[in-house]
């Protein structure tokens, strides 16, 4: 049989009647197994990487706050500092020791203002 | 032409998918058995293996709370807290010690020999070459970039105002516990308590905030505590003492200056002092002991005034009293005499009994609480006095660590002379208190009878920025009977009167009162020294009221007169005229 004669013999077995009725018959298109495979793994790594982008992006904040955690912790330890540095500069000793408390004169007084 | 047999190659290709599917589906299945045995089978093995290096637990310390003090009427910190830094070495690193010590010594300080055989130790790979170094200190050791060299950071307390109020503050040491004073009786409120990190962390030790397990608990700092100290006249009580103390060549002391209408201690100085940031370099650690809170000493005749009162309080005698002295006594055998050179036999009022300082006057007055005879219903009623309206025999609860109770003999007749005891008691001798116990007593009676526990603690601050300011705590109410106050108040300032001082206080404006004491001081193994004696003195100062209760305490001082008179009244004097003249006192209006 020859290729013309093939395709001859398979047109003839759609000729008959009703040949030129509309077919109802739904044609089904499913995906193979290899596309599924694929489709689930391509998904499982979207799903990885969306996975990774989110504690990457928490992680990033957490090193952010890290970082003004430190900074705070510095600030705090510089305010102490000053606190420390203020007490100090307002200590009797040194008010005592100072150039105009030496020229101050020790009166007692001569009386007490009442209120 | 035949068309070619595409059949064959499609079934061949069919194959081949599948052999290679079938392939794919053998791989992933051993990576699945696989990692199920790694990750279920296997998972407490890995989970332990992975959290104990990812996992970190840190504990977070807490500050410890700051200590204040008035200065007038506005608040001044007096213990801080400061980020100072240990430098340390690790010899195995360090390549040329020569070289390191030599930049190391112009920042750190030290002997540059010193320095090189540190370095170049084999003993140890920790060696601390400086402690307490500064911040900035420590930015210049940093920027030399030496292998070998670190810093650690340690919170150290650090006092503004030197050794200000050493004995009260007390110190923190190494292992962050307070020692002595207000650090031990109130460490536990300064300390805080500590927080909690506990969290997976990165290589660096930064905790990685997408694990859900991380736990962060805030630590709760130290409460700051504000004292009713008054720092200015802290200040110049210590000076006072300090001066005192040289004058009279005395080794140690304390004062005490109260408020009697609290229990408010304004200032409590001790000496010798030390400098609590260096406590470490103290040799003598009595030093630290705060000796108006924990030297209980026999009193001397400033107990005369408890005694007075007592006997006035009973209705036994008043301040227009009058009685025949025989210039002694003679109690169990023993001959109870005075010391003073006026103290004679002669007809006697109950002020010469302050005044001259009578022992046979307080003996007297101890027969009266007994139906005038030294007997066990005198006994009783004097140590009821004792124990129940001036609650000496136990400590007073102040805020301070190691405080004594002092010791107030029991009045059963233990068949080893209690009459002889009492007798002794009743002018200062054969029972201890503590300066503290004195003046918290002496309060009870000037504020017209409400035993106030004397207290160091103004106020609390707390966490949440809100204030808790201490109540003044009763311990007894009505120690005294109304008409006791002013005939006491009439015979002490008789005495102050009678007295030399000077400059004289102006009675117009003030009041003021106050007894001497000169105590014997008991030997180990019975009886007492004949070399050496304590002074004290009980006063006081007012306008309107009493402000003020002033307590002294001189120890063994080298006068050439009685050591209440010679060493202890100068400094009431001067501690006195300090209140009058910074105008502490409201006076008379």
């Amino acid at each position: 049989m020859t290729y013309s004669s093939s395709l001859a013999m398979n047109r003839h077995r759609f000729a008959g009647r009703n040949q030129n009725a509309v077919s109802f018959r739904v044609t089904e298109r499913t995906l193979g197994p290899i596309s599924n495979t694929i489709i689930l793994i391509v998904l499982a790594c979207l799903l990885g990487l969306l996975y990774l982008t989110q504690v990457t992006k928490t992680n990033a904040y957490g090193y952010q706050i890290n970082g003004l955690q430190e900074q705070q912790t510095s600030l705090k330890s510089e305010h102490d500092d000053l606190e420390v540095a203020s007490a100090r500069l307002q200590s009797l000793n040194r008010t005592q020791d100072s150039a105009v408390a030496k020229g101050l004169v020790s009166v007692a007084p001569s009386d007490t203002v009442q209120n | 032409m035949a068309l070619p047999n595409t059949n064959t190659s499609g079934v061949t290709a069919v194959k081949r998918l599948r052999l290679w599917y079938a392939l794919l589906i053998g791989i992933v299945a051993i990576f699945c058995i696989r990692l199920f045995y790694l990750q279920v089978i296997r998972y407490d093995y890995y989970r332990t293996a992975a959290l104990s290096d990812q996992l970190k637990q840190y504990e977070i310390p807490p500050s410890r709370g700051v200590i204040k003090a008035y200065d007038g009427s506005s608040v001044l910190p007096i213990v801080l807290n400061q980020k100072l830094y240990t430098v340390y070495a690790d010899p195995t690193f360090i390549k040329n010690p020569e070289q390191v010590a030599e930049k190391l010594v112009p920042i750190i300080g030290g002997k540059l020999d010193d320095r090189i055989s540190q370095l170049k130790t084999k003993k140890t790979r920790y060696v601390i070459l400086a402690k307490k170094v500064s911040p900035a200190q420590r930015d210049k050791i940093l920027a030399l970039q030496y292998p070998g060299i670190g810093t650690e950071t340690h919170n150290y307390r650090t006092y503004p105002q030197g050794s200000l109020a050493a004995q009260v503050l007390g110190f923190v040491n190494d292992d962050g516990k307070g020692k002595y004073g207000i650090e031990q009786a109130l460490n536990k409120e300064l300390s805080g308590t500590p927080g909690q990190l506990k969290a997976i962390t990165d290589a660096r030790g930064i905790p990685l905030a997408s694990s859900k397990n991380n736990i962060e608990i805030a630590p709760q700092n130290g409460k700051d505590v504000v004292l009713t100290i008054d720092v200015a006249m802290q200040h110049q009580a210590e000076s006072i003492l300090a001066d005192g103390l040289k004058n009279a060549h005395s080794s140690a002391g304390s004062v005490i200056i109260m408020d009697p209408r609290t229990g408010a201690i304004k200032a409590m100085a001790d000496a010798p002092t030390f400098n609590p940031a260096e406590y470490y370099k103290v040799e003598d650690g009595s030093v630290f002991q705060n000796g108006a809170v924990s030297n209980p000493i026999e009193t001397g005749s400033i107990m005369k005034t408890l005694t007075t009162v007592a006997a006035i309080d009973q209705g036994v005698v008043n301040k227009d009293t009058t009685y025949s002295d025989p210039g002694f006594w003679l109690v169990d055998g023993f001959r109870i005499q005075n010391v003073e050179e006026e103290g004679g036999a002669g007809t006697r009022s109950v002020n010469d009994i302050i005044n001259l300082s009578l022992n046979t006057g307080a003996t007297w007055e101890l027969m009266q609480m007994g139906g005038g005879k030294l007997d066990a219903k005198g006994r009783q009623a004097w140590y009821d006095y004792l124990t129940k309206h001036f609650l000496l025999g136990k400590a007073t609860g102040i805020e301070q660590g190691y405080e004594a109770d002092g010791y107030i003999p029991s009045p059963e007749d233990n068949g080893a002379g209690i009459n002889l005891t009492y007798a002794n008691m009743a002018f200062g001798q054969a029972l201890t208190a503590t300066p503290l116990q004195m003046g918290a007593a002496i309060s009870a009676v000037v504020n017209g009878g409400t035993y106030f526990q004397p207290h160091l603690v103004d106020s609390t601050d707390n966490a949440d920025g809100t204030t808790t300011k201490t109540k003044s705590v009763v311990k007894a109410s009505n120690i005294i009977k109304p008409g006791t106050l002013p005939q006491f108040l009439s015979i002490m300032e008789y005495s102050v009167q009678h007295h030399n001082f000077n400059p004289n206080f102006d009675t117009g404006k003030y009041q003021v009162g106050g007894k001497t004491g000169t105590a014997q001081i008991a030997k180990q193994g019975g009886g007492y020294r004949d070399d050496a004696y304590n002074g004290t003195y009980l006063g006081y100062v007012g306008g309107n009221d009493i402000q003020y209760v002033i307590v002294v305490f001189v120890k063994e001082p080298h006068v050439g007169t009685y050591a209440g008179i010679g060493a202890a009244q100068p400094i009431f004097s001067k501690l006195a005229h300090m209140l009058i003249d910074n105008s502490y006192v409201v006076p008379k209006h």
